[in-house]
């Protein structure tokens, strides 16, 4: 494993052309973000070897899977794929078990895959002599991902698994789909237009925008690029990787270190050294031009203004920070960006009303 | 009650039913198949010469198959060069005579399961590591079984009640070709309504058995 | 199915409805099927005299005729290959006339692909003949007649394995004109016809090897007060029709035999 996930699809359908040319790292969770019909799924079923593009070039590391200028092209069934459909796909006609099995089966068994492991990471083991028909929604899609994952898949491919259902089955999933990104070692694409998922699963971003334009890179400098705001409009915001740092058990709190400074958050369970996601909405930050003293915001930092953007509402901006290493964004007023003389390159102080563990 | 000649004609309709069933799902599965999934332009012709013994009367099938099956006839001359005599008054040229009559009612039922299970299980199991055939096998045939009871079912039911091809290919040869149809045909035309009632009736009782069978022995559909 | 549900209900429906007494008389004949192209002269030419009148014709097996009869079918008269069944209408009652005999049918030795008129049923051992149709001697009379004439002839037994049975004389005549029977023994009526004689050729079987065949007809009570009907029956004895029955092949019927 290890190897750069290579694609070039050109899409053509009608009315819709869409040159894809993409190179995603070979390890975390890397997501296909757009609007529908944006080419997400077709670019996932190309992956797949379900739909073959003409003249498409797809390669996982050296293992070439279509070639069109050799005339390649591997079969669905001899790449070494798990796919996770977006309307749950079992087997009406096999058990729970059965259906796990299927995949595992034809992939010879490996040992190398902890089949125990994986039920009890979906939480499935009641499930197992079930019938495929007999479970909810969430029941079947949760075993749908173990049955790709026990097919010892070198890639994970993954299409907008949670829009088929409601949002309480949401909540039930994503827990399961988190703990996938950190316990597994197999690189997984995740088709999705529901930005609340990506923020919270993906390490690596693919935009497939409305203009049939596409840019791509780690999320979170990807997500605090005033450039693509009006991809993430619905809730524009960052992601911080931070690490537990220190407890105190006298105010309940612990401090997250994070390369632009610390951030204090209700007392963690996790031990100091552990790696925690935060997002950040740009709701949630406001700015001021002196060090605020009496305030009852706990995280308050210090950071330069980079830029800023219109967005759809008049009355307010979106604003690009840099504290350290770390953009964050913040959505003010028209008011108060020219009240308070902003403009780059000014130093101002950040407040952090809250911040949203992912994962 | 019923005579050996009945008891024979009954004996041979069975033998006739269940090899034409057993033939025509060996080589209508895959021509099914092919229809259900083909985009071909050649799909709508071959769904329509399927079709074709659905709507012509037995006579016509009955009298292509007797030119054909003569000594002069396309098949008669291939089954002739071939040193297997003529077909026609045989047992096996029944057995195709009742394919073709039988056809549509094997392939259509077969047809609908199949278009029935839709694309999406047999992209799954080509996710899961499946080969066309191993999806046809472990996906395809499960999940279309209802198909083939109904297919069987339809295909058996039908060869037994044929009628008119027999009558025109057959001969009326004794553990040859006289089916039951035939033998209460005969008893009829003979006056001998004793003999006819006996076969006839109990030709019903039988078919109404195996048909309450069938039907009792399939789930209710399920909802999902 | 459709197809005989069609000639079992809904065809004497049709005839039912379309024999209903209109200005013009009008009547249906169920006739032998080696009378087909005797009747259908013999129809022509009484149209000719009675141009107003509708005559309609159907062919088949005299056996099946006598059922359809018996339960009701709508024809207003019945011309048999055998007397014997005009006779049982008549005792059961469903006759509107004594059944007369009008012709004498013959059987003869057919084959399309060799020429016949050589041959005898002693021939017929010969392996050559794999396959002999006759028709069904169940309910044709024709097949009565052929099988007794191959009994007599004493080559039964070696040909018996060999029969293939046609539903009625025509069909037994189409099973040898496409060859999938190589020979047959069919009416005399019909291996004269130019349809089957062109190919091939016909030996008489001699009449003593069987029965004679009394070709009888009979009014139906159907027909009890269609003034038609009896006028075809007295057409039957006229010179003209019996010069056509002679003409395919039917004898007179000797003094004697006549009933």
């Amino acid at each position: 494993m290890g190897d750069t996930i290579r694609i070039r699809l050109p899409l053509r359908h009608a009315g819709f052309t869409l040159d894809l040319d993409l190179s995603l790292p070979p390890r975390g969770i890397s997501a296909l973000y757009g609007p529908s019909g944006s080419g997400k799924t077709s670019c996932l079923r190309a992956l797949a070897g379900l739909d073959r593009v003409a003249n498409g070039y797809i390669a996982m590391g050296d293992e070439v899977w279509q070639d069109e200028s050799r005339q390649l092209f591997v079969p669905t069934h001899q790449r070494a794929i798990g796919y996770v459909f977006q309307e749950p796909s079992l087997f009406a006609h096999l058990s729970v078990r059965g259906n796990l099995d299927f995949g595992h089966r034809r992939a010879g068994r490996p040992s190398t895959v902890d089949t125990q492991a994986i039920v009890g990471m979906l939480g499935i083991g009641a499930l197992l002599d079930r019938r495929a028909d007999a479970l909810s929604g969430g029941e079947r899609q949760r075993v749908a991902i173990a049955r790709a994952l026990m097919s010892r898949p070198r890639l994970l491919l993954l299409d907008e698994p949670l829009a088929a259902l409601d949002s309480a089955r949401k909540a039930e999933i994503l827990p399961y789909l988190a703990r996938l990104h950190d316990t597994l070692a197999v690189p997984a694409i995740y088709v999705s237009h529901a930005l609340e998922e990506v923020a919270q699963l993906a390490d690596y971003l693919v935009l497939l925008g409305d203009d049939q334009q596409v840019h791509s890179g780690p999320l979170p400098p990807m997500l605090a690029r005033l450039d693509l705001a009006a991809a993430f409009s619905d809730d524009p915001g960052v992601v911080i990787a931070t690490t537990v740092a220190a407890h105190d058990d006298t105010d309940h709190l612990s401090r997250l270190d994070f390369s632009g400074g610390q951030l204090f958050v209700a007392r963690r369970p996790e031990p100091v050294g552990h790696a925690l996601r935060y997002r950040i909405h740009a709701r949630d930050v406001s700015l001021t031009r002196v060090q605020p003293e009496a305030t009852s915001i706990l995280n308050v930092l210090r950071a330069d203004v980079t830029g800023m953007t219109l967005t759809d509402t008049p009355a307010y901006l979106l604003v690009r920070l840099q504290a350290g290493d770390t953009a964050l964004l913040a959505r003010i007023s028209r008011r108060s960006w020219q009240g308070l003389k902003l403009a780059p390159g000014v130093k101002v102080w950040v407040q952090i009303k809250s911040a949203a563990l992912l994962g | 009650m019923l005579s050996a000649a009945d008891l024979g004609a009954l004996w041979l309709t069975l033998k006739l039913a269940t090899t034409v069933t057993l033939l025509l799902f060996m080589l209508g599965t895959p021509v099914a198949w092919w229809l259900a999934r083909s985009r071909s332009r050649w799909r709508h012709p071959v769904s329509a010469l399927v079709a074709l013994p659905l709507v012509l009367p037995p006579t016509v099938l009955g009298f292509y198959l007797l030119v054909a099956f003569g000594p002069h006839g396309p098949i008669g001359v291939l089954t002739q060069s071939l040193g297997i005599g003529l077909l026609s008054f045989t047992f096996p040229g029944l057995v195709i005579a009742s394919m073709l009559y039988s056809m549509p009612f094997v392939i259509q039922p077969l047809r609908n399961a199949f278009e029935a299970i839709g694309e999406r299980p047999l992209e799954v199991a080509a996710t899961l590591r499946a080969g066309p055939l191993d999806r046809f096998f472990s996906v395809a045939l499960p999940l279309s079984r209802r198909g083939f009871v109904t297919a069987g079912v339809l295909g058996f039911a039908h060869t037994v009640g044929e009628f008119g091809v027999v009558l025109m290919i057959g001969g009326n040869i004794p553990q040859s070709t006289r089916v039951v149809s035939v033998q209460i045909f005969d008893h009829v035309e003979a006056l001998q309504y004793g003999q006819a009632h006996a076969l006839a009736g109990g030709l019903m009782v039988f078919s109404f058995l195996v048909l309450l069978a069938v039907y009792g022995s399939q789930p209710r559909l399920r909802s999902f | 199915m459709s197809c005989r549900l069609f000639k079992f209900l809904l065809l004497p429906i049709i005839l039912a409805l379309t024999t209903l007494p209109a200005s013009a008389g009008s009547i249906t004949i169920a006739a032998a099927a080696d009378l087909k192209f005797a009747m259908d002269n013999i129809t022509a030419t009484f149209r000719k005299a009675h141009p107003d009148d509708s005559v309609k014709v159907i062919y088949g097996s005299s056996g099946k005729f006598y059922t359809q009869i018996r339960q009701g079918a709508p024809f207003d008269l019945f011309f048999s290959a055998d007397i014997g069944y005009p006779k049982k209408l008549a005792r059961a009652g469903l006759t509107a006339s004594t059944p007369r005999a009008y012709a004498l049918g013959r059987i003869v030795l057919w084959s399309a692909e060799v020429d016949a008129s050589k041959l005898s049923l002693e021939d017929l051992v010969k392996p050559s003949f794999d396959r002999i149709a006759v028709a069904n001697p169940q309910h044709a009379p024709y097949g009565e007649r052929a099988v007794e004439a191959l009994k007599s002839s004493g080559v039964w037994n070696q040909v018996k394995g060999k029969l293939v049975y046609g539903e009625n004389i025509g069909q037994t005549a189409q099973f040898v004109r496409t060859g999938n029977a190589r020979i047959g023994i069919i009416a005399l009526s019909l291996a004269l016809n130019p349809a089957f004689a062109s190919r091939g050729g016909y030996a008489t079987i001699p009449t003593r090897l069987y029965k004679p065949l009394i070709q009888g007809f009979v009014i139906t009570r159907h027909a009890a007060d269609n003034p038609l009907a009896k006028t075809f029956a007295k057409f039957i004895d006229s010179a003209s029709a019996q010069a056509i029955f002679k003409h395919y092949g039917f004898a007179r019927i000797p003094a004697g035999t006549a009933p």
